[in-house]
């Protein structure tokens, strides 16, 4: 019977044809016998696709990371955390101050201010006089003439009916006479400095109305909206940062057109472009021009004192002969876009960013999305070709999974999770690795709310909290307690700083002094009222969901009433977080290396969408928060920088919990080559950095044959 | 026929702009935007995320939304949110990466659900009738992601050999045919824990419609015609069975979009299923909807393809 045959049949066949091709899959120690390359072929699993590969552009992590391998930016930082020369060979900060002739005012003596007195003074007091000790900084002063700007404004207007819309509104500034001077350094006291001369409150009532020219006929809204920016728009004082870099000769973008300062330049200019939306604007917004000197070198001018902006020129730098409008304009024409599509078209648009050229140390290959996306090495890479010929980024979206594949050999590298990394601590295929990440995470209260208005009532809770417990249960001793806003392994946090005891009895008295006592059922009372809050974090998150339910339990034996929910991450940012309709959560930072911390903490960052939404307020914060930003000393930054730990530990407007490790395994058979001068292999022990960082010297490490003996 | 086939389209063409609309308002409405103008990025202004959000059009009413995204769709320039590719190519790929999961499994699911369902009904009540059902239930029970881990931990820890993804990395030199069969090693696993369910469902099906069957008058008769066993089972009783599972094919085309998300996530397989999870979570509007619109697409015609051929199987039935 045919049928009954063919019932029977087919699926035998079916299951035969399968299942013989698993004879045909090496397993973990043949896959290098067939494929010898398998040795320099590195494997990395990945849990999110790449978006967008443009140094310019892109925003999430597996982009930034595959945007690092194929690009170069002129400066980054080292082991130790400081800047190194990349693609510039050095750099030089210096400053331009501008000084404005104050019409209405007069000199300490009783003199009216003018141009010619102005400069005279200052002259003198340098040589000599009461200035004599910044001779050295202040290189030349120099009087400029009156001169006329004209500016366009977009000012943001709230029609009564309708949507907020942007317009533009032309100005005109008629720029009186100023002084000039050249600063061998930055100095952000300069003007205080300058007071013996010009006296005090010099850059008071400078009467901008006579200066400042708004054209056509406006409305009282706009009017008053640009009333308040007169004053950065004309600065009476005004600091200009400034960088001159010497760019490295010879590099080579990867299909072989040479690297230069034009490229530089349109870098910049292409994430200045609106119509780019790039999302580094801000970080060059401080950027007033940029400035060719010669094919190698460029002066970068700043519009005010803004010191974390040079980081920002880490950032990958494009080829301006592959994006720019010429360049994008033929693209329109062979993929032969509709007119209004072309019009529209714009950087975003271009096949550049999932075929990205840049000149870093691999080159771009291939990219299935949500599969792979595969770089070669750059064989002819300026600081030595990577010891890898293959570099893979594989994307597997589920952490088991990704375990699996490492497990069989298919993936070399994943970010393993403390409990997997603990499975492989005894295995002696294996090394594995913790070290501190740059984050934290924490439980931050809103200040706002009374309850949490006194900082002695945040330091009780905090006590209350065991942290060790976290640290040994939550994240299997993958963590170090923190007690502040900066990353551990930075040189901004201040190690003197203790932790917080856990010392339940102690938060009892310090909630009793305040007047809390319990009540018959057991809770802290005050009032009539119970110490009664909500706690909520982002679902999706297994740490912060145990860290809820620890903390919880904690201050329930001290008579805290605390209730626990969590929110998909979009809603608990949009209804809670954003709106600042919150009690207290649990979240981390991620931190970048710069000691900025103005938006987190500075109290001009509370309002909402903001940010500071514990709604933090210190004036003394407040100021060193501003200093920081404003200082280019290394040194003084650090300072100030730990005295701004000080205060905010000693406010504790978070519950500073701890600072994660980050956990990694990697076949013992990945080395880090070193070669002598005679072309020798060494092999070493890979070591992270002190900063942190495993992948520091990752163009050196390469997969051996054999287990190597250390 | 010729006209009931026009009548049938032009109704679903009006239903399909209906489900677009009540698709469309749904999405925008639900909580969450998408990830390029997430206010939680400290890097980016109020100011840019305005631009962004112009340039999505997200400001604009719903309806000049909606008409924007059909205009887009249907010039072939509507681009995902995400990394402004164009969505229909985008969306092609993704297909050709689910078809042969998708063919696979199908073929294992129909393959496979025959023998075991008509052996079960021949057999009633037998031991093995008794076990395939409890085997059957157990797998329908049974969350597939479940049974998916056991079983790439068996695998793995038992065989050492890559499973997940489309193919073992790092072997591009190997000889082709070992990479061809690297390929279908890698399709065994997945298509296999994603044809589980199916063929206990499909298993079930075919033992309760060979049941009804062979209980017929005319199954009857056959035997007393002294017909051999195997003629009346396979020739009269199961040809008679097979009529539902004709219009069953139709429902199949609506599974090549959404039916493998959990399995292709658990394999790292890059297929629509994945696609359409990540635009979700990313709040891709312009993919998730292209995607719905094509889920209701072929639903639709997936309807209409069963209806056809039941009347081209079944003669009683007349189409008007």
């Amino acid at each position: 019977m045919l049928v009954k045959r063919l019932l029977i049949l087919a699926p035998l066949v079916l299951s035969v044809v399968l299942l013989q091709s698993y004879l045909w899959v090496p397993t973990y120690d043949t896959q290098a016998v067939g494929n010898p390359n398998r040795l320099q072929t590195y494997i990395e699993g990945s849990i999110g696709d790449a978006k967008i590969l443009n140094p310019i552009l892109n925003a999430d992590g597996s982009s930034a990371q595959i945007v690092a391998l194929t690009f170069d930016g002129l400066l980054d930082f080292d082991e130790n955390l400081n800047l190194r020369p990349r693609l510039a060979t050095d750099w030089k900060i210096t400053e331009e101050a501008y000084l404005l002739v104050h019409p209405s005012k007069r000199f300490p003596d009783g003199t009216t201010v003018s141009g010619q007195t102005l400069e005279t003074r200052i002259r003198r007091a340098l040589d000599g006089g009461p200035l004599a000790d910044l001779s050295d900084l202040v290189q030349s002063v120099k009087l400029l003439p009156a001169s006329l700007r004209e500016e366009r404004l977009s000012v943001r207007v709230k029609p009564a009916d309708g949507p907020p819309s942007v317009i533009e509104v032309p100005v005109t500034i008629r720029i009186p006479e100023r002084i000039a001077m050249t600063l061998q350094k930055v100095d952000q006291d300069l003007f205080t400095k300058l007071e013996p001369v010009v006296g005090k409150q010099y850059a008071e009532d400078f009467p901008y109305a006579r200066f400042i020219t708004i054209e056509g006929n406006q409305p009282d809204e706009v009017l008053e909206g640009l009333r308040t920016r007169f004053s950065d728009l004309l600065p009476v004082e005004e600091h200009n940062p400034t960088i001159l870099f010497h760019l490295r000769q010879g590099v080579l973008f990867h299909d072989g057109h040479e690297f230069d300062a034009g490229d530089v330049k349109f870098t910049y200019e292409a994430i200045m472009n609106p119509k780019n939306l790039s999302p580094r604007t801000s970080d060059f917004e401080p950027v007033k021009h940029v400035e060719i000197l010669d094919r190698f070198t460029l002066r970068v001018v700043y519009k005010r004192l803004f010191s974390p902006a040079i980081n920002a020129w880490g950032m990958g730098m494009l080829p301006e002969h592959l994006l720019n409008a010429e360049a994008l304009r033929r693209e329109t024409e062979t993929r032969g876009l509709s007119e209004e599509a072309a019009r529209a078209f714009g950087m975003r648009d271009s096949r550049f960013n999932r075929n990205p050229v840049g000149t870093g140390p691999f080159r771009f290959v291939e990219w299935q999305t949500d599969e792979f996306i595969h770089l070669v090495r750059n064989d002819v890479y300026w600081d030595g070709p990577p010891e890898y010929h293959h570099y893979y980024m594989r994307i597997i979206p589920d952490l088991l999974t990704q375990e699996v594949e490492f497990l069989a050999g298919a993936v070399d590298f994943y970010g393993a999770q403390p409990h997997q990394v603990a499975r492989y601590r005894k295995d002696q295929t294996y090394q594995s690795f913790s070290t501190l990440a740059r984050a934290y995470t924490y439980i931050g209260y809103n200040i706002r709310r009374p309850l949490f208005a006194d900082a002695r009532v945040r330091r009780a809770l905090g006590m209350a909290v065991n942290v060790d417990e976290f640290i040994e249960y939550i994240l299997y001793g993958q963590g170090e307690r923190t007690t502040g806003p900066y990353p551990k392994n930075t040189e901004w946090y201040d190690h003197s700083v203790l932790p917080l005891p856990y010392d339940p009895d102690g938060a009892l008295r310090i909630l009793r002094d305040l007047g809390w006592e319990r009540n018959s059922n057991g809770w802290l009372e005050k009032d009539g009222k119970i110490f009664e809050f909500n706690l909520i974090t982002n679902s999706g998150n297994p740490l912060r969901k145990n860290i809820m339910t620890i903390a919880q339990n904690a201050w329930k034996k001290i008579g805290i009433k605390c209730n626990t929910q969590y929110f998909e991450w979009a809603v608990f940012l949009q209804d809670f977080v954003n709106t600042g309709q919150f009690d207290a959560l649990v979240l981390g930072w991620s931190m970048g290396i710069d000691p900025d911390l103005f938006q987190i903490w500075h109290s001009s960052e509370s309002g909402p969408q903001k940010l500071n939404f514990a709604g933090y307020k210190n004036p003394e914060a407040d100021r060193l928060i501003v200093r920081i930003r404003r200082e280019y000393d290394h040194d003084r930054q650090r300072e100030y920088a730990h005295q701004l730990h000080q205060i905010i530990a000693e406010d504790q407007p978070y519950t500073f919990l701890y600072a994660p490790l980050s956990t990694a395994v990697l076949d013992k058979k990945i080395v880090m080559v070193a070669r002598s001068e005679e072309g020798e292999e060494q092999y070493q022990k890979i070591q992270p950095t002190k900063s942190g960082n495993l992948f520091f010297y990752f163009n050196r490490w390469r997969k051996l044959e054999l287990t190597p003996q250390f | 026929m010729g006209s009931f086939i026009t009548r049938q389209v032009l109704q679903r063409l009006v239903l399909l702009i209906l489900i677009s609309i009540v698709a469309h308002t749904f999405i925008h409405l639900a909580p969450g935007e998408p990830s390029e103008v997430d206010p939680a990025n400290p890097r980016m202004k109020p100011e840019d995320i305005a631009k962004i959000r112009a340039a999505f059009h997200l400001d604009d009413p719903l309806y000049m939304q909606y008409a924007y995204w059909m205009r887009d769709l249907f010039t072939g320039e509507l681009k995902s949110f995400k990394d402004s590719q164009p969505v229909l190519p985008k969306i092609w790929r993704r297909f050709l990466n689910s078809l042969p999961l998708f063919i696979c499994a199908t073929l294992i699911i129909w393959t496979l659900s025959f023998p075991v369902g008509v052996q079960a009904s021949i057999h009633r009540n037998s031991w093995y009738d008794r076990s395939s059902t409890f085997v059957a239930y157990a797998l329908i029970s049974v969350p597939g992601f479940f049974l998916s881990y056991i079983m790439i931990l068996w695998v793995v820890e038992t065989f050492q050999v890559p499973v997940i993804g489309m193919r073992t990395f790092g072997t591009e030199e190997a000889h082709s045919a070992f990479r061809w069969m690297d390929r279908l090693w890698h399709l065994v696993i997945p298509s296999l824990m994603s044809a589980v369910g199916g063929i206990a469902i499909l298993s079930r099906y075919v033992r309760s419609q060979m049941l009804e069957v062979i209980n017929q008058d005319y199954v009857r008769t056959a035997r007393a015609k002294g017909l051999e066993e195997d003629t009346v089972i396979y020739r009269h009783a199961l040809r008679n069975a097979l009529l539902p599972f004709v219009t069953m094919l139709g429902f199949l085309l609506p599974a090549l979009i959404g039916g493998s998300v959990i399995f292709e996530q658990i394999f790292a397989w890059p297929g629509l299923g994945r696609l359409g999870y990540e635009a979700i979570l990313a709040r891709d509007f312009p993919v998730i909807l292209t995607l719905n619109f094509m889920a209701a697409v072929l639903t639709l015609a997936g309807r209409l393809v069963s209806e056809i051929l039941y009347a081209v199987v079944d003669p009683r039935i007349r189409l008007q």
